[in-house]
C-alpha cells in the first residue's frame, strides 16, 4: 500500500481532482430521482405544466453536469493510471540495473519480465477500479441517506438499517472470496503449468510411457480448478441473489412504512420513487465495490512482487576509490587472491582457493568440465557477483574498492552465450565505442573473422533480431567477439566464446587476435584443449578447485584431469 | 511463485465469428449428455422468473395507487392514514411474495448454472488431456505450444463464464425487453416511442465508441510488443549491458517505450472507462425528457401515481439490456467461436489405436504399474527375449512426414544387441526421424522395424517403448523437484537409487550446490540450472531406469568433451549387453562405434565402423577430418 501511496503522491492534485469528478456523477445519480418525485408531487397536486418543465430543465442540466463529471473523471483515471504505470516501470527497471546477477537471478529472467509488464499492469488496473468504484461508495450512502433524511426522518433510518444490512453481506463475502480466488488464481497456475509441460514434454511422456499418469495429474489439477471455480461462483451468485432479494425487503417496508408516514402527513407520495432509487443505488455502487474488492487480493500480490524489486539492497555496492589511468607495468592486470565463491544458500563452494594472476601480454586460459566454476571466474572479474573469500584485483585496486563503471570500462567481454541487440550490427559493434568509424568496424570485423558481414545485403546496417537470432551460433559468436575487441581494454574475457566455431575458424582467429591484443592481459575459458594450447598459463579447474596450473607441455606431464580432458579430445585423432 | 501468464491487454479484439453456429451448439448439446436436464429446469425456472419480473412493476403501480386513494379518502375525512392487512397490507404482503418468488428462482438458476458451467469445461478439458496423448507427434510439430494451450485454459474460461452468466442474462434480457415493452406500450405509446428513440441513440454511440475503442486498443498493443520487447532484451542481454558500461542508454531506450505505451494506454483506457457514463447520460437525458411528458400526462390525469412510476421501472429493466445487446451478442459469438476451436481440436486425427491384445496387455499392466522396465522384461517371460535382447532390425522403411513428400525412400540396416550404433550428418538429414519412428512416435509409410524379430508396429506402445530409454536434444524437467525429475520413469525409487543415478551422470555434484539439493524445485523454465545441468539430470532420468536400448540424441552436445567423456566411460558399463544409438554432432564421441550409419537427405549413404569408413574415403572421411583438421 505504501508503495502505491508513493507513486501516487506526485499526482495529488490529479488524485484529488480525479475523485471530486467521480463525486460529481454519484451526486448527479442521486438527483434526479429526487427530482422525479418532485415532478410526481407537482403532477398530482395542483401544480403547473411551465413548473414541471422547470424542473425538467433542471433534470436535463444535472444529468449533463453528472455525465460530464464522470467522463472528465474517466480521462482523469486514465491520465493517472498511466502516469504512475509509466513509472513504476522506469523505477523498476532502473533498480533491475543496480542488481548483480545473484539478485537478478534470485527472480529470474522471466518473472522479472512478468513484474514489468503484468503486475504492473493489474496494479493499473485496480488503482483505476479502486477509484471509480470503491471511492464512491461511501459518499452514495451518506448523499443517499443524507436525502432520505431530508424526505423523512423514519425512512432515514430505515436507509440505514438497509446499507448496513447490504455491507455487512458484502464484508462477509468478500472475506471469504479472498481466500477463493487466491486459490483459484494458484490452481489456474498449476494448470497451465501441467498443461504446457504435457505439450512441450510430449516426447518424453511417450517414451517413459507415463501417458496415463500425465493423465491423471491433468486431470487432478482440472479437477482442482472446477471444483473452486465453483464455490466461488457459488459465493457470487449467492452475493447477488442475498442482495436483491434484500432491495425487494426494502421496497416493500418502504411501501408499507411510506404509506403510513405519507397517511400522518410527513411525506409524499412521489418521494417513494425517490427512496426506491436511493436503496438501489447505494445497493448498486456497495455490489460493485465488493466486486473489485474482491480482486485486489490478486493486486496485492503483485504489489508485493513489485516491492520485493523497489526493495532488495543491491548486494553488490560501488566502492569510491579511483583507479586512475597510469598503472605500473609490473602489476598483474587481474589477480585471484585465494579466491572462494560460494552461491548464497548453496551447501558448497563452487569455487575454493583461486590463486592465479593474468599479466599484460599473455594469455590466460581457464579450463574444466561442466559446473566446474570456469564461467563463474569471469562473473566475478566483472564483479557480476561478490567473491566469499579472498579477493580479487584489477590493476592493483581490489574491485570492490572502485565503482563497477569504472571497473567494467577496463575489461571487455564476451558472453558465453552470444548475445546481440535488436537493430543493426553497427547498432552492436558500438556497444563496444559508441564513437566507431566504418573503416575501425569493418578492421575489427575482420580480425573476428566475420567477414561475411560484407556479404549481407545491407552490410552493417545488416538488420539484427533480438538476440541475433537471424544469425547462425557462429556467426553470433563472431559478432560478440567484435563488439567485444571494438573497446580499448586492459583485460579481454572471451568466456567459452570459441566453441561455437569450427576448428579452422578458431585458429584463424586467435591468429588475428594476437596483433590486436597484445599489450592487454587475455583471459580464455575454454572447453576445447586445441583453443587454448598455446596459452602461456592454464590453470584446470575440477569441481570449483584448482587441479593444474602451467603450461600446456607441463600439464600434460603432471595433471591427470588436464590429460583426461586431452585423451577425450584427441581420441580418435592417432 | 506461480507466474501469471494470461495478457491483461488482450480484451477489444475484433469479435469473432463462428463458422458453423448452429452444428457447435448442437454438438455442446449433446456434450452435456446427462446434464441436459439441468439446462431444460434453468429454462423453466427463466421463464417464470421473467414472467414474474415483468408482473411485478404493475402490481405495485397498483399498490401505490390503491395507496394513494385511500390516503386521499383518509385526508378528505380529517383522518389519519395506517397501513393494515385490509388497507394496502394484504397487497403488499403478495407484492413480497412476488418478489421472494423472483429472488428464489433467481438464486436457484445461478446456482444451477454455475455447476452447470463448471462440470461441462471439466468434461470437455479433460477430454483435451486425454486427447493430447493421442495425437500424433506431427500435431505438435505444426502446432505452437500457446495456440493449444489457449484450447483448453482461455478458450474453455470463456465458454464456461458465456454459460454460467451470459447465458442467463440473454435468456432474461430477451423476455424482459419483450415484457417490458409490452406494458410499457399498454400505458402510453408516445411515452414508450420516447423511450425507444433514445434507447437507439445510445446503442448507435455505443457502437461508435466500439469502433474507436478498438482502433486505440489496437495501437496500444503496438505499444505493448514494443515495450515487452525491450523488457525481454534488457533482462535477457544484462550482462552485455553491464560490461558494456550501457546502463545509461539501455535505460534511456526503455523510458521512451514506456512513455509511449502510457500515451496509447491513456487514450485506450479513457474510450473504455468512458462509454458507460456516456450512455448512461444518453439514457438519462432520455428520462428527462419521459418524465417531463409523462408529468404532463399526470396533470393531465392520463397516468397515475402508480404507473408513471411503474413505467420507470420498466424504462429501467428494459434499456439496460438493449444497451448491452451488442456486447452480449459478440461475446456469445466468441465464445461459440471458442467450442468450435475447441471441437477442432478435439477432432484431430489420432494415431493409430493400440493392437487390440487387451488381456494381456491388462495383465501386465497390473503387474507392471509399479515396476520398472526392466523388472517387466524379466516378469513377461519369453515371448519379448526371443529374438536374443535389444536387436533392432530395420528393412526397407519408407517415410515422409507428408505423405506426398517422401523423405525416407529406402532404410535397412541391423542394430545387434549390445552393439553401439552411431547416425551421423548434416542436421535436416534424417537422423532424429530414424530415431522418431524407432519409437513409433511416428508410422513408417512402408517396409518394417524389427525389434527382437517382432514388428514394433504390431506391439503396443507400451510394449515397444519400455524398451527404451532416451536422452533428447531439448531436455525437459517438469514443475516439482530435482529428485522427482530423476525418478520420473521410475516414481517408486529411493533416495539411495536418485542419488546413485545422479552420480553415475555426474550431476550429484551440482545438485549438491544447489539451495536444497535434491529438494530443489525446478519451477516453469527452470532457470537456476545451466542447460548442461538440465541435460545431466534428463540422463541420470534414463540411468535409473536402465532399459535395455539406450537413444542418445545429441544428449551430451551442451556437456562439455571432459563430462561428455565421464558420462560415456559410464554409459558403457550401463551399455554392456545393451543397443544404444547415438546421434551426435562431436565425432568424437563416436569413433568407438560398432556400427556408424551416415545419412544424408533422408537416406544412409554410408554404414561401417569408423576404421572402415575412413579407409573407404567418403562422406564420413571428409566430415572427420573437416572436424579433426
Amino acid at each position: 500500500m505504501k508503495i502505491i501511496l508513493h507513486f501516487l503522491k506526485p499526482y495529488r492534485k490529479l488524485c484529488v481532482f480525479t475523485i471530486l469528478a467521480m463525486l460529481l456523477d454519484v451526486a448527479g445519480g442521486l438527483v434526479v430521482p429526487r427530482l422525479t418525485s418532485d415532478m410526481i408531487n407537482i403532477g398530482i397536486g395542483s401544480g403547473s405544466l411551465d413548473y414541471m418543465i422547470r424542473k425538467g430543465m433542471a433534470m436535463l442540466a444535472v444529468t449533463l453536469l453528472a455525465g460530464g463529471g464522470a467522463l472528465l473523471g474517466s480521462w482523469l483515471c486514465a491520465d493517472l493510471s498511466a502516469k504512475i504505470g509509466r513509472d513504476m516501470r522506469n523505477a523498476v527497471y532502473d533498480r533491475s540495473l543496480l542488481f548483480s546477477a545473484h539478485d537478478f537471478e534470485r527472480f529470474g529472467t522471466g518473472s522479472m519480465i512478468t513484474r514489468t509488464l503484468n503486475d504492473i499492469n493489474v496494479i493499473q488496473q485496480s488503482v483505476v477500479w479502486c477509484i471509480q468504484m470503491v471511492l464512491p461508495v461511501p459518499a452514495v450512502c451518506v448523499m443517499g441517506i443524507g436525502m432520505a433524511f431530508a424526505i423523512d426522518r423514519a425512512m432515514g433510518f430505515l436507509l440505514i438499517g438497509v446499507t448496513v444490512l447490504i455491507i455487512v453481506l458484502a464484508v462477509l463475502v468478500t472475506s471469504r472470496a479472498s481466500a477463493i480466488f487466491s486459490r483459484l488464481q494458484r490452481l489456474l497456475d498449476r494448470m497451465n503449468v501441467v498443461l504446457r509441460e504435457n505439450l512441450t514434454g510430449v516426447r518424453v511422456i511417450r517414451a517413459f510411457r507415463k501417458e496415463k499418469d500425465e493423465e491423471k495429474r491433468m486431470r487432478r489439477s482440472f479437477e482442482d480448478y472446477a471444483r473452486t471455480s465453483v464455490s466461488a461462483n457459488l459465493l457470487f451468485a449467492g452475493l447477488e441473489s442475498t442482495a436483491f432479494f434484500v432491495i425487494n425487503i426494502c421496497i416493500v417496508a418502504i411501501l408499507w412504512l411510506g404509506g403510513d408516514r405519507i397517511g400522518a402527513g410527513y411525506m409524499k407520495i412521489g418521494d417513494i420513487t425517490a427512496l426506491t432509487e436511493y436503496s438501489i443505488l447505494i445497493m448498486f455502487y456497495i455490489i460493485m465495490a465488493q466486486m473489485v474488492i474482491i480482486l485486489l487480493p490478486r493486486a496485492r500480490v503483485c504489489i508485493q512482487r513489485i516491492r520485493e524489486i523497489l526493495e532488495t539492497e543491491p548486494e553488490i555496492r560501488d566502492g569510491a576509490e579511483r583507479m586512475g589511468d597510469h598503472i605500473a607495468g609490473t602489476e598483474p592486470v587481474a589477480a585471484f587472491r585465494h579466491v572462494s565463491f560460494r552461491f548464497p544458500d548453496a551447501d558448497e563452494n563452487a569455487l575454493t582457493d583461486l590463486d592465479f594472476v593474468c599479466r599484460r601480454g599473455e594469455t590466460t586460459a581457464v579450463i574444466g568440465g561442466t559446473g566446474c566454476g570456469k564461467s563463474t571466474v569471469a562473473r566475478l572479474l566483472l564483479r557480476f557477483h561478490d567473491v566469499s573469500g579472498g579477493c580479487i584485483t584489477v590493476n592493483g585496486k581490489d574491485v570492490r574498492t572502485i565503482s563497477q563503471k569504472e571497473l567494467r570500462s577496463h575489461i571487455a567481454y564476451v558472453p558465453q552465450k552470444a548475445w546481440l541487440f535488436s537493430g543493426t550490427i553497427a547498432d552492436n559493434l558500438r556497444y563496444g565505442k559508441e564513437d566507431a568509424t566504418e573503416e575501425e568496424m569493418r578492421r575489427i570485423l575482420s580480425v573476428a573473422q566475420a567477414d561475411f558481414v560484407s556479404a549481407l545485403a545491407n552490410g552493417l546496417d545488416a538488420h539484427v533480431a533480438q538476440g541475433g537470432t537471424n544469425f547462425s551460433g557462429g556467426q553470433k559468436q563472431r559478432l560478440s567477439i567484435a563488439r567485444a575487441l571494438m573497446k580499448r581494454a586492459d583485460l579481454y574475457i572471451f568466456d567459452d566464446s570459441f566453441s561455437a566455431l569450427d576448428f579452422k575458424t578458431d585458429a584463424a582467429l586467435r591468429k588475428a587476435l594476437k596483433g590486436e591484443v597484445s599489450d592487454a592481459a587475455v583471459l580464455i575459458i575454454a572447453q576445447r584443449i586445441n583453443t587454448i594450447l598455446n596459452a602461456d598459463q592454464i590453470i584446470v579447474l575440477d569441481e570449483g578447485r584448482i587441479a593444474g596450473k602451467g603450461t600446456h607441455e607441463e600439464l600434460m606431464k603432471n595433471c591427470p584431469v588436464y590429460q583426461e580432458i586431452a585423451a577425450s579430445q584427441m581420441k580418435g585423432g592417432e | 511463485m506461480a507466474e501469471n501468464e494470461t495478457n491483461i491487454f488482450e480484451e477489444n479484439q475484433e469479435p469473432e465469428i463462428p463458422a458453423n453456429a448452429g452444428r457447435t451448439v448442437l454438438r455442446l448439446w449433446k456434450t452435456m449428455g446427462r446434464q441436459q436436464i439441468r439446462l431444460i429446469i434453468v429454462s423453466v425456472s427463466v421463464i417464470l422468473y421473467t414472467v414474474l419480473s415483468v408482473a411485478a412493476p404493475v402490481y405495485s403501480a397498483g399498490i401505490v395507487d390503491l395507496l394513494w386513494r385511500e390516503i386521499r379518502e383518509a385526508l378528505r375525512g380529517e383522518d389519519v392514514f395506517r397501513v393494515t392487512w385490509d388497507h394496502g397490507g394484504r397487497e403488499i404482503m403478495i407484492l413480497l411474495l412476488i418478489y421472494t418468488a423472483t429472488g428464489i428462482l433467481y438464486t436457484f438458476q445461478s446456482f444451477l448454472m454455475a455447476s452447470f458451467a463448471e462440470r461441462l469445461s471439466l468434461e470437455l478439458r479433460t477430454r483435451i488431456g486425454e486427447k493430447l496423448n493421442r495425437l500424433p507427434l506431427s500435431f505438435y510439430d505444426d502446432h505452437k505450444t500457446g495456440e493449444v494451450l489457449s484450447r483448453a485454459t482461455n478458450d474453455l474460461d470463456k465458454m464456461a463464464e458465456v454459460m454460467q452468466t451470459g447465458l442467463l442474462k440473454l435468456f432474461t434480457a430477451v423476455g424482459m425487453v419483450v415484457g417490458s415493452l409490452i406494458m410499457m406500450f399498454r400505458f402510453h405509446i408516445g411515452l414508450t416511442l420516447i423511450f425507444l428513440i433514445f434507447t437507439l441513440l445510445s446503442m448507435l454511440s455505443t457502437k461508435l465508441f466500439a469502433a474507436r475503442t478498438l482502433r486505440y486498443a489496437m495501437r496500444r498493443q503496438q505499444a505493448v510488443s514494443r515495450v515487452t520487447g525491450q523488457v525481454e532484451e534488457a533482462y535477457s542481454g544484462r550482462n552485455v549491458i553491464k560490461a558494456f558500461n550501457q546502463e545509461e542508454n539501455s535505460r534511456n531506450a526503455m523510458k521512451e517505450a514506456v512513455e509511449e505505451l502510457a500515451d496509447t494506454s491513456r487514450k485506450a483506457d479513457f474510450m473504455m472507462n468512458a462509454v458507460n457514463p456516456f450512455i448512461r447520460l444518453v439514457n438519462r437525458a432520455g428520462q428527462a425528457v419521459i418524465a417531463v411528458s409523462a408529468g404532463k400526462l399526470l396533470l393531465d390525469g392520463v397516468l397515475t401515481v402508480g404507473t408513471f412510476q411503474a413505467f420507470f421501472q420498466y424504462v429501467y429493466q428494459a434499456s439496460e439490456p438493449l444497451t448491452e445487446a451488442a456486447y452480449m451478442i459478440n461475446s456469445l459469438q466468441s465464445s461459440i467461436a471458442s467450442v468450435e476451436r475447441i471441437f477442432r481440436l478435439l477432432d484431430e486425427k489420432e494415431i493409430r489405436p493400440e493392437p487390440d491384445r487387451g488381456k494381456v496387455r491388462r495383465e501386465q499392466n497390473e503387474t507392471g504399474t509399479d515396476n520398472t522396465g526392466m523388472e517387466l522384461q524379466e516378469n513377461e517371460g519369453g515371448w519379448q527375449k526371443a529374438g536374443g535382447r535389444g536387436q533392432v532390425r530395420f528393412e526397407h522403411v519408407r517415410f515422409g512426414y507428408a505423405p506426398n513428400h517422401i523423405l525416407m525412400k529406402d532404410i535397412s540396416f541391423t542394430a545387434e544387441p549390445g552393439r553401439k550404433i552411431a547416425v551421423v550428418g548434416s542436421t535436416g538429414a534424417g537422423k532424429t526421424t530414424l530415431i522418431n519412428l524407432l519409437m513409433r512416435f511416428y508410422e513408417v509409410n512402408g517396409g518394417r522395424i524389427l525389434l527382437d524379430g517382432r514388428n514394433t508396429g504390431n506391439m503396443s506402445y507400451d510394449a515397444l517403448r519400455r524398451n527404451f530409454g532416451m536422452v533428447l536434444q531439448d531436455t525437459w524437467l517438469f514443475d516439482g523437484t530435482v529428485a522427482e525429475n530423476i525418478a520420473y520413469g521410475k516414481p517408486d525409487a529411493s533416495r539411495e537409487e536418485i542419488v546413485a543415478a545422479a552420480k553415475a551422470a555426474r550431476a550429484d555434484f551440482f545438485i549438491r550446490t544447489l539451495p536444497k539439493g535434491y529438494d530443489t524445485v525446478l519451477s516453469g523454465d527452470a532457470e537456476n540450472i545451466s542447460a548442461g545441468q538440465r541435460q545431466l539430470l534428463t540422463i541420470a532420468r534414463v540411468f535409473l531406469c536402465d532399459p535395455p536400448i539406450l537413444i542418445l540424441d545429441e544428449a551430451t552436445s551442451s556437456v562439455d568433451t571432459r563430462t561428455e567423456m565421464e558420462i560415456s566411460r559410464a554409459m558403457k558399463d550401463l551399455m554392456k549387453n545393451r543397443t544404444s544409438f547415438v546421434i551426435a554432432h562431436r565425432l568424437s564421441t563416436i569413433v568407438d562405434a560398432d556400427l556408424i550409419l551416415v545419412m544424408q537427405n533422408g537416406n544412409i549413404i554410408e554404414q561401417g565402423s569408423h576404421r572402415e569408413l575412413l579407409d573407404a574415403g567418403g562422406a564420413y572421411a571428409d566430415l572427420y577430418n573437416s572436424q579433426f583438421a
